[in-house]
């Protein structure tokens, strides 16, 4: 066992006290400087750069991209979720085509100012078709609960009650295109998905094929089918 | 009448940490066992998920997770000449009860002991001489040694995955982790956690004034980790719902996450929950177990026969067990005679305040149980006591658990205690104070015991334990003078107000301070002042092992859960190793 010789601890305490008064807060630094600019976010969207075509091509402006589901939607997702991952595909963490390029051609404050105005827009939930309903309660039940034979938490522990998401980190689910929550899900299974691999991938690839899809159709329907005229109770009314 | 069940080979009283993994064990050996859980049956998934298990007011406020204290409770006083009277709500502390006990809804934070706490009594004679103690401490070696535990602490780490940063690899000095502990045989199985904000304040303060930082080791764990038994745990996300709550993420180790499922797969082990044990039954000799009485959730009364009796409940409750047993002569505060209920120790437990400008942000609500920095350049025999006059010391650190709305209100002093100034002050406070937790050593002593009430009974009629305890003046001495260097750490933190508050008499339950109640049914090489023998088998039946926490002979520095679980598998390999191939006692007396 070693033994440490304990510092002439009352002198040493004295001098820094000392210091301190004279320069108070031997604290870390935690602030940023630039405040983002949404509505230059607003024209990059619209516009794109000389180097970057317009988000709006894909995304469109509103944030709602298209119901293919190929593109995410990415409205009133936070800020800061937005900007990490454009860095990531600028790392490749988050490796992409498509998205990659373009987000090593806009500089942090770029990224920032984007991230800042799709951060803000409220953009309407298509009309989409939903899935069977057995797979939507399946789903459900993932999302709250998990599976307990697979060792899966449920969803909703870190993306919130029925994936409204825990910002300023954890994206909303609840809304997403089926189609877009199922990829990511099958990237991070199949590693090509490397952000948040801690925590992600472990879960992806305790789930099979039927529960992603089953999980992706849940949160689909979670929001926005309110709008369609008869279906009043989202969970009951699938035909 | 109660109806007489087909023996088994083992039954184990409690299944909570000490419980599973035993019952886990012995059964992969081919013994027939069975597991009595007085709580309910409950697993990750579904009865932690959230937004159930983040409900404050449930958990941490009426303490959901906890024994049933309308059923059964512990009766406190100061002293003899008091007249005990029940603790009718938890608030002190807090004993768990359900499948997985305590171990639920623990913190995760997994120290262990140093080495000089297993021969204390014979180290602080030869380093301060024989005169040093004070008389009133009952200060003795524990009959085992750091060295004979190491490989058992190190498997419970490895079933745990506890994160850290090892100090001390086969004597080898590490940068980062902690330069005082005892030797370990290899680095902790997964990294140490995230440094929270809090954590590198600290950590810059108290490198500052030359003392030596580490993370704290934590069984919240950093990465995703499989154990040894094949099970798989994920990643901590710093929900802030961790003490008095369950883990929704298979993020913490307990019982569930990293030793019973493997058990109930085990066609040899057999669980039954909702079952109290009322008492071991012995022979006509009466120095030997015959088997339990149980009473089931319906109220049937069953006798359980078995050859080996594991009483694994928690601390308090083993040591009740054995004396409603009639096992053990009971010790008397009086005439030092007598060893159940012997050597009760708790935990001296302060804190310091450090409020900051409204400029720095801590955001305490992204916390773990086991997150934060800490030193330990004050704990146990780790500085020269020579000076003070007391034995014993604390660990240091910024470990902040949560900052949860019901309960977190860091206010300074001087605040009014409700009403507009007090919203104000905690308005202004909440996201701008770290709080240090000063975790101190508890020395047993002559008048601090334990023993059946007399008066107090539980719902099936037995006599509730009886708690005697007030701190010793040694543990008062030692709590300010850590608590002082604690707020010089605070001060040097940058702290525009800093507030210390060293541990007063008198004891009392109505302050949470921890639930770490150790002793009572202590080991040691003496059969008239200990329970048990060094491999926790009780010298008066020796079919009947005693594990958990009663077993210490005083508490040191440190929370006590990683120290449990090196004594259970201890004990372990002396029951597979010695005990089943002769069984009988295994220290001759």
């Amino acid at each position: 066992m070693s033994q440490f010789v304990q510092p002439n601890s009352v002198a040493a305490t004295a001098i820094v006290v000392a210091l301190c008064l004279t320069a108070p807060g031997h604290v870390l630094a935690q602030s940023s400087t630039r405040q983002p600019d949404a509505k230059r976010g607003a024209v990059i969207a619209a516009q794109g750069t000389a180097q970057v075509p317009a988000c709006a091509q894909c995304h469109a402006f509103s944030g709602a991209s298209d119901s293919s589901g190929t593109f995410p939607r990415i409205a009133g997702q936070s800020a800061y979720y937005l900007a990490k991952q454009m860095h990531d595909y600028t790392s490749s963490a988050r490796a992409n085509p498509i998205m990659s390029p373009i987000s090593k051609a806009l500089s942090a404050d770029e990224i920032a100012d984007v991230s800042a105005y799709y951060a803000s827009v409220d953009s309407q939930f298509p009309p989409l078709a939903t899935a069977d309903a057995a797979i939507v309660e399946k789903g459900k039940q993932l999302a709250r609960v998990g599976d307990a034979a697979r060792a899966v938490q449920g969803c909703n522990n870190c993306h919130g009650p029925d994936g409204a998401g825990a910002t300023p980190a954890i994206p909303y689910l609840a809304g997403q295109y089926a189609q877009y929550i199922s990829s990511q899900l099958q990237m991070w299974k199949r590693g090509f998905r490397n952000t948040s691999p801690e925590s992600m991938a472990p879960i992806a690839k305790q789930l099979d094929d039927q529960q992603i899809a089953a999980i992706a159709a849940y949160y689909q329907q979670v929001r926005g089918q309110q709008e369609v005229p008869d279906a009043t109770d989202a969970s009951a009314a699938k035909r | 009448m109660a109806e007489r069940l087909k023996p088994v080979d083992v039954v184990t009283v409690g299944v909570g940490l000490t419980g599973a993994i035993m019952g886990k064990e012995l059964a992969a050996a081919g013994l027939k066992v069975v597991g009595l859980e007085r709580g309910p049956a409950r697993d990750t998934v579904p009865d932690f998920q959230s937004p159930t298990i983040h409900d404050e007011l449930r958990f941490a406020v009426r303490k959901a997770l906890m024994q049933d204290n309308v059923k059964e409770t512990v009766t406190v006083r100061n002293s003899v000449d008091q007249t005990a009277l029940p603790m009718r709500r938890w608030i002190g502390f807090l004993p768990g009860t359900g499948l997985g006990g305590a171990a639920v809804h623990w913190n995760g934070q997994t120290y262990r002991f140093q080495p000089s706490d297993f021969i204390y009594r014979t180290h602080l004679e030869q380093r301060y001489g024989k005169s040093f103690i004070d008389p009133e401490l009952t200060v003795r070696d524990w009959g085992v040694t750091y060295d004979e535990l190491e490989p058992h602490y190190d498997r419970f780490e490895y079933l745990c995955g506890t994160s850290g940063k090892a100090g001390n690899i086969k004597g080898q000095i590490r940068p980062g982790g902690n330069p005082f502990e005892g030797f370990r045989s290899r680095e902790y199985p997964t990294p140490p956690m995230k440094e929270p904000y809090y954590g590198a304040l600290f950590r810059k303060g108290a490198e500052s004034l030359g003392y030596h930082p580490f993370p704290q080791p934590a069984s919240t764990l950093s990465q995703p980790y499989t154990n040894p038994e094949g099970l798989t745990l994920q990643q901590c996300v710093f929900c802030g719902f961790c003490e008095r709550f369950a883990c929704e993420h298979f993020a913490k180790a307990s019982p569930q996450t990293i030793v019973l499922p493997v058990a109930l797969k085990n066609p040899n082990y057999e669980l039954r929950t909702n079952c109290q044990v009322l008492r071991v039954n012995l022979d006509s000799t009466g120095k030997k177990a015959t088997g339990v009485t149980y009473v089931d959730a319906g109220g049937r009364e069953f006798e359980q026969p078995a050859d080996i009796v594991l009483i694994t409940a928690y601390a308090l409750n083993n040591v009740r067990l054995l004396l409603n047993s009639g096992i053990g002569r009971q010790y008397d505060p009086r005439t030092g005679e007598g060893a159940v209920g012997r050597n009760y120790a708790y935990q001296t437990v302060s804190g310091v305040s450090v409020f900051y400008d409204s400029d720095v942000n801590i955001n305490p609500f992204m916390a773990s149980g086991s997150s934060g920095t800490v030193i330990d350049d004050f704990s146990g025999d780790n500085f020269d006591h020579g000076p003070h006059g007391f034995i014993g010391g604390a660990y240091v650190g910024a470990i902040m658990t949560n900052g949860r709305p019901i309960e977190f209100h860091p206010t300074p002093p001087g605040t009014p205690a409700w009403g507009l100034g007090w919203k104000q002050a905690v308005a202004r406070h909440y996201n701008h104070t770290v709080a240090l937790t000063v975790h101190g050593s508890s020395h047993p002593s002559r008048g601090n015991y334990l023993d059946l009430d007399p008066t107090y009974k539980d719902a099936w009629g037995l006599p509730l334990l009886r708690m005697t305890f007030e701190f010793p003046d040694n543990d008062i001495r030692m709590s300010s003078y850590v608590t002082e260097k604690t707020v010089e750490i605070g001060r040097i933190m940058g702290g525009r107000i800093v507030a210390g508050a060293p541990r007063k008499k008198p004891y009392t339950t109505t302050v949470y301070q921890t639930t770490h109640n150790t002793g009572g049914a202590i080991m040691g090489d003496d059969p008239t002042t200990s329970v048990v023998n060094r491999y926790l088998q009780c010298w008066d039946a020796s079919n009947v092992f005693v594990v958990g926490a009663s077993a210490f002979a005083h508490n040191a520095s440190y929370n006590p859960t990683d120290t449990v679980g090196a004594l259970t598998y201890w004990a372990l390999d002396a029951i597979k190793n010695k005990y089943l191939k002769s069984p009988g006692p295994l220290v001759q007396t």
